[in-house]
């Protein structure tokens, strides 16, 4: 029986039916694995790094896909964040969990990245309709999902663009702690930890970023 | 309750990040109040609104070919942290490493060998006056050569030179694909000169590919009915395999060995790759005269096993 197969057994039990202690010990069983699999790459076993790499990097390559709006600088961030994960493992000590850890270097880069893209004044490919308003070219691309209803594509192409525009009008911070309460779903509490701040603050955070996209959003109604 | 503190907490709300006694108290509030009701539909909407705008996801393409360029990049980071980590080690913290070598014995043997060898060698060199001499002589590699033998000393009647011709072994590397005629003469010289077992293994094991050429096959054979180690015996066998049956040879070899080699192992192979020449008058007699009188049960049984298996000539 491996490791993993022991921890397993020890963890769970038969009795484990209820959806919340269910959850709670798939939690503990993923942070568990986890912690093997940090302290075998720790030794040096790059299988064990790469086995991690394969839990996180799909949410590692949305985040950074999500805040760059580039697949190529979304590639860049992905490669950077492991890279440096890789690096520096020597010095996890188990006081969060990887997937926290993991999320503090990306966010880190993201901000980066956005702060850089704000003082280029980088922005999205544009056109500019008849009418005067701008839209995105990516936003141009059309959706040829064979579901697609090509006027709700178009209403909903230009909501995300207004969207986008509003998120472009956040501090990088805000945008920041919003994409990742909104679109990542996670709790304040995570997301101070991986901003190296307080719940408080990103509370404070988050109601800034929404005061200010409701704000751009009616606007542009 | 007040108005005040549901602005500040409604998207708090929206979102789930309040705790059950403050969320009944807002939702009791929105009930009583309709201008935080609305605030609180407005909160929803806007939600809403953002979630109409799907997140970006990754394509399986993007994800593929971010995870081949991090394995790249992997690699050649875990090149270069394996050097650095050594030599930062050896630099910055030599008391750490010697505390290691401490705990391996061969390896600090290892190493007070070599610097003794290397303290006699510069000794060696500090005092030999530079004359004319092993230097000028040879090709300036007698250091690290070893001396295979000295032919002969001869000294300058009129002078105190002398001249020493000798041989030296120089430690070598030649790499290339198996097909290289050089390496193949390597590998055939390192089939039976060898002296470590292991090393004619790796090189039985490899001609064993390409056994398909008669300098090489001889080589088998001649492994298999020579050699001491039964490693190589039974790797020698396994490349002759497919040969048993077209080349009467190989199959004669492989005869002997199943009558005259000492180890069970190898003459159980070798009943083994018989079996679809079993019929063959030469292998039969040595199936006959196996399950009359050897000593080892299991080889005794499966030669009558064979011949029963054959059908009578008689």
């Amino acid at each position: 029986m491996s490791v993993m197969e022991n921890v397993v057994g020890a963890i769970s039990s038969p009795a484990d039916t209820s959806p919340v202690r269910g959850t709670m010990v798939s939690q503990a069983l993923r942070r568990v694995d986890d912690n093997v699999l940090i302290r075998e790459a720790q030794r040096g076993n790059r299988a064990a790094f790469e086995e991690l790499v394969r839990q996180y990097d799909h949410a590692v390559l949305r985040l950074a896909l999500r805040l760059t709006a580039s697949e190529q600088d979304a590639q860049d961030i992905y490669q950077e964040a492991f890279l440096k994960a890789y690096r520096n493992l020597v010095s996890f000590r188990f006081e969060c969990s990887f997937y926290t850890w993991i999320y503090r270097i990306v966010t880190n880069l993201c901000l980066d990245h956005l702060r850089k893209k704000n003082v280029r004044k980088e922005e999205a490919p544009v056109t500019t309709m008849q009418d005067g308003t701008e839209l995105s070219l990516i936003d141009q691309v059309a959706d040829d999902r064979s579901h697609s209803n090509p006027e709700r594509d178009l209403m909903r192409r230009e909501l995300g663009h207004k969207i986008g525009l509003a998120l472009n009008r956040l501090t990088p911070r805000e945008r920041m702690v919003f994409e990742l309460k909104h679109y990542q779903g996670l709790k304040l509490r995570t997301i101070g930890e991986m901003l190296s701040t307080t719940e408080e603050t990103a509370k404070n955070t988050l109601f800034r970023a929404t005061q200010k996209l409701r704000g751009a959003l009616s606007e542009m109604r | 309750m007040n108005c005040e503190l549901f602005k500040q907490n409604v998207i708090l709300l929206v979102y789930d990040e309040l705790p059950d006694d403050i969320l009944f108290e807002m939702r009791q509030h929105a009930e009583r109040c309709p201008a935080c009701n609305l605030e609180l539909e407005s909160a929803q909407q806007f939600r809403k609104d953002v979630s109409a705008d799907p997140a970006l996801e990754p394509t399986p393409n993007l994800l593929a070919a971010s995870r081949m360029h991090l394995q790249e990049a992997l690699e050649t980071a875990e090149t270069a942290r394996g050097w650095r980590a050594w030599v930062f080690h050896l630099v910055w913290d030599p008391v750490d490493w010697l505390r290691q070598i401490r705990f391996f014995p061969a390896l600090a043997a290892a190493i007070l060998i070599f610097g003794f060898a290397g303290g006699v060698l510069t000794a060696f060199k500090i005092k030999t006056p530079p004359v004319s001499g092993i230097a000028q002589i040879g090709n300036g590699q007698s250091a690290e050569a070893s001396i295979a033998g000295i032919r002969g000393i001869t000294q300058d009647p009129n002078t105190n030179t002398v001249q020493i011709n000798y041989d030296k072994l120089l430690p070598s590397s030649a790499q290339g694909s198996i097909n290289n005629p050089d390496i193949e003469k390597l590998l055939l010289y390192a089939a039976h000169t060898q002296e470590n077992p292991g090393v004619r293994v790796e090189s039985v094991a490899i001609l064993s590919q390409k056994c398909d050429e008669a300098q090489v096959r001889q080589a088998m054979m001649r492994a298999l009915l020579d050699d001491h180690n039964p490693g190589v015996r039974l790797q020698a066998l396994e490349g002759l395999e497919e040969y048993v049956k077209e080349d009467v040879q190989v199959r004669d070899v492989v005869v002997q060995a199943l009558l005259n080699d000492t180890n069970p192992g190898v003459r159980t192979e070798a009943i083994r790759l018989l079996q679809p020449v079993k019929a063959d008058s030469t292998v039969r007699s040595a199936f006959e005269r196996l399950s009359k009188r050897h000593d080892n049960e299991y080889i005794r049984s499966e030669s009558e096993r064979t011949l029963a298996s054959l059908p009578n000539i008689d």
